[in-house]
């Protein structure tokens, strides 16, 4: 009997050795994936604030209106007139 | 012989191991605290982890003021690792002098960081990137952007260089948009690549977006019109306000001359200022129809009732109040149309002493009225010494008391609304407002019907007049107090209106300072940039038009 407690007490001291270097090893893989997310979100936050800067000065209120003017000759209505039906 | 060499050799093993022992043992019991700090020294460092500062944002999503990336480019001279090749292309990407370059390198040799160019763009930083110069370090720093440029530059504010809110809403609203660096402890190896993060201090808190109640289309409509109106009268400076008339949120609020934020060292004194609410004016008779209204209100007077204006001058104690022309007699509506002086002072030394200053304070005048922007102005609107007739009569017409464009557009947004007071605010509301009412609805009614004749062919400003829509609206022109009493040559031209008159969408204050020039009034200068704007507003809000169409 005490020979089979030993084993098993071996049997559980490997199985938790090998859990500790699996944790460790766990822990490594998930922090570097974690850094690679924060450097993504962080290179993804730039881009978004670049593309929301190059949006907002393609289609400045100005801009559309110099081109609906002399691109495509649009122009304001002077009067409010209506179609009757 | 054989026997002692081999003890010998057993005490010199065991004399080695048993030094290498109490070293290890002196190392790490004795001097261990020491050590582990050396190594910690110069393994472990604090590094800040970036954030963002908050994006602000109109209120259809336009952004208003972006925070973005750029890198600032540095070497260590120290190291002497940038070569006289790698001077020569850095210097071609960034558009710097090589020669200067390599002359302040060559200069510090003891020093261990130089900055190469600071807030290089993100095309130059990609390209030094590609070209893989060795020797130079890059360094992450935050630049904020304004795409709206001059338009918006006083309500949207700058911030300083530690990205921290100056003026405007950048400085209002600090503590929200700031974002808050965080700090970890790494693991640097021998080239100081971060080998592993020991402990996070503080995680890195982005700062939160905001959205203005601001409408960039309208911004931008305004701030156009106002600058070609002072341009054409060489005006020194002027405001626009416009203000939601079912919400109180402020839709546009533009000022000239403005400057460019993106380019702080632009702003000048004046531009830097946000005078919709920080400058005050006597705004003339742009009063008049509260007076008008507290004499409906009273109940002896109607848009019908005769005033007598003959001969065009009326004497009260020692003031000599005056019209331009003698108008005759006159109903109450035209007194309001024309703008007559001596009417409107009959009307006021008819009523209760306090009646006009009580129609002025409930609506708002004169109050702080706290739309969340640094640097509002009080005005001053008292009922200090109302036995005087004089002083009664000045306040009816809009004298004696100072107000900012601000408290006008507060004072039209109650009657535009039937009544309600409700705050103005500068951030876009989700929830109806929490609104009083003050005046009686019928009586706000009546006076904004008798206000649109004031844009009517024969009124005072048919400029301000819109094809297709009936606008309410008042002018006022008053001059501005100079050395020894009030300037003859210098002028507030003032219109302050709504439309459409039927529902109001919107009420907005044109002021324009210091006309020169043939026209100085409210009426020929500030009417037609109220007019103008006012038409290409409608049309973006979608508004109905309420007056009688033109059938084809």
């Amino acid at each position: 009997v005490q020979v089979w407690l030993l084993l098993v007490a071996l049997g559980a001291a490997v199985v938790s050795g090998i859990q500790v270097v699996w944790q460790t090893h766990e822990v490594r893989r998930l922090h570097a994936e974690m850094e690679d997310m924060h450097t993504k979100q962080d290179e993804l936050l730039a881009e978004y604030s670049r593309l929301l800067l190059e949006r907002s000065t393609l289609a400045a209120y100005q801009n559309v209106e110099r081109i609906a003017q002399t691109e495509l000759a649009m122009q304001f209505p002077e009067t409010v007139e209506r179609l009757d039906q | 012989m054989k026997v002692w060499r081999h003890y010998l050799l057993v005490v010199v093993f065991l004399g080695f191991c048993a030094a290498l022992v109490a070293r290890v043992g002196y190392l790490n019991v004795a001097n261990s605290e020491f050590l582990q700090e050396q190594g910690d020294a110069r393994t472990i460092r604090t590094v800040s982890m970036p954030a963002f500062r908050g994006v602000i944002y109109d209120r259809n999503g336009e952004p208003l003021a972006v925070s973005t990336p750029v890198m600032s480019i540095w070497a260590d001279p120290s190291l002497k690792r940038l070569d006289i090749q790698g001077v020569d292309r850095l210097a071609g990407i960034l558009g710097i002098d090589p020669v200067g370059l390599q002359m302040d390198l060559a200069a510090n040799p003891n020093r261990e960081f130089l900055y190469i160019k600071r807030r290089a763009n993100w095309n130059e930083y990609q390209q030094v990137l590609e070209a893989k110069i060795p020797g130079v370090h890059f360094q992450r720093e935050y630049r904020r952007y304004y795409p709206a440029s001059d338009t918006a530059a006083q309500v949207v504010g700058i911030t300083n260089i530690d990205d921290q809110g100056l003026e405007g809403v950048e400085l209002a609203f600090n503590e929200q948009l700031r974002g808050q660096y965080g700090s970890k402890v790494v693991l640097k190896d021998r080239r100081g690549e971060i080998v592993k993060d020991l402990e996070y201090l503080e995680a890195p808190r982005f700062g939160k977006d905001l959205e203005l109640s601001i409408d960039l289309r309208l911004q931008v409509l305004a701030h156009r019109e106002l600058r070609s109106a002072i341009e054409r009268h060489q005006a020194a400076s002027g405001s626009v306000v416009m203000a939601d008339a079912h919400t109180g949120e402020i839709l546009a609020m533009v000022n000239e001359p403005s400057y460019n934020p993106n380019d702080p060292a632009d702003a000048t004194r004046v531009g830097l200022r946000n005078q919709a609410i920080t400058d005050t004016y006597e705004p003339g008779s742009t009063m008049k129809p509260f007076t008008v209204l507290a004499a409906l209100a009273s109940g002896r007077w109607h848009a019908d009732t005769q005033i007598p204006t003959s001969p065009g001058t009326f004497r009260v104690g020692r003031l000599l109040v005056r019209d331009p022309v003698n108008r005759g007699t006159i109903t109450l509506l035209q007194a309001l149309q024309k703008s007559s002086q001596v009417a409107i002072a009959k009307v006021a030394l008819d009523l209760d002493e306090r009646a006009v200053f009580e129609v002025m304070s409930r609506v708002g005048l004169g109050e702080y009225i706290g739309i969340g922007l640094p640097g509002e102005s009080l005005g001053t609107l008292t009922d200090k010494g109302l036995r005087n007739p004089v002083i009664r009569t000045t306040l009816a017409y809009g004298y004696g008391l100072a107000l900012s464009p601000l408290h006008l557009t507060q004072g039209y947004l109650t009657l535009a609304s039937g009544g309600l007071r409700m705050p103005l605010t500068i951030l876009r509301q989700n929830a109806p407002p929490r609104s009083e009412r003050v005046i009686e609805e019928s009586l706000a009614r009546e006076v904004v019907t008798m206000m649109e004749s004031v844009t009517a062919p024969e009124g005072t400003a048919p400029g301000a007049r819109v094809s297709g829509y009936r606008v309410a609206g008042k002018t006022g022109t008053s001059r501005k107090v100079g050395v020894g009493g009030y300037d003859d040559k210098r002028h507030v031209a003032l219109f302050a209106g709504m439309a459409p008159a039927t529902d109001p969408r919107f009420v907005m204050v044109v002021v324009v300072n210091e006309p020169k020039g043939e026209a100085v009034g409210g009426g020929s200068v500030s009417g037609p940039v109220f007019g103008r704007i006012a038409a290409g507003a409608l049309r973006l809000l979608g508004v109905r038009p309420d007056a009688e169409p033109v059938v084809i």
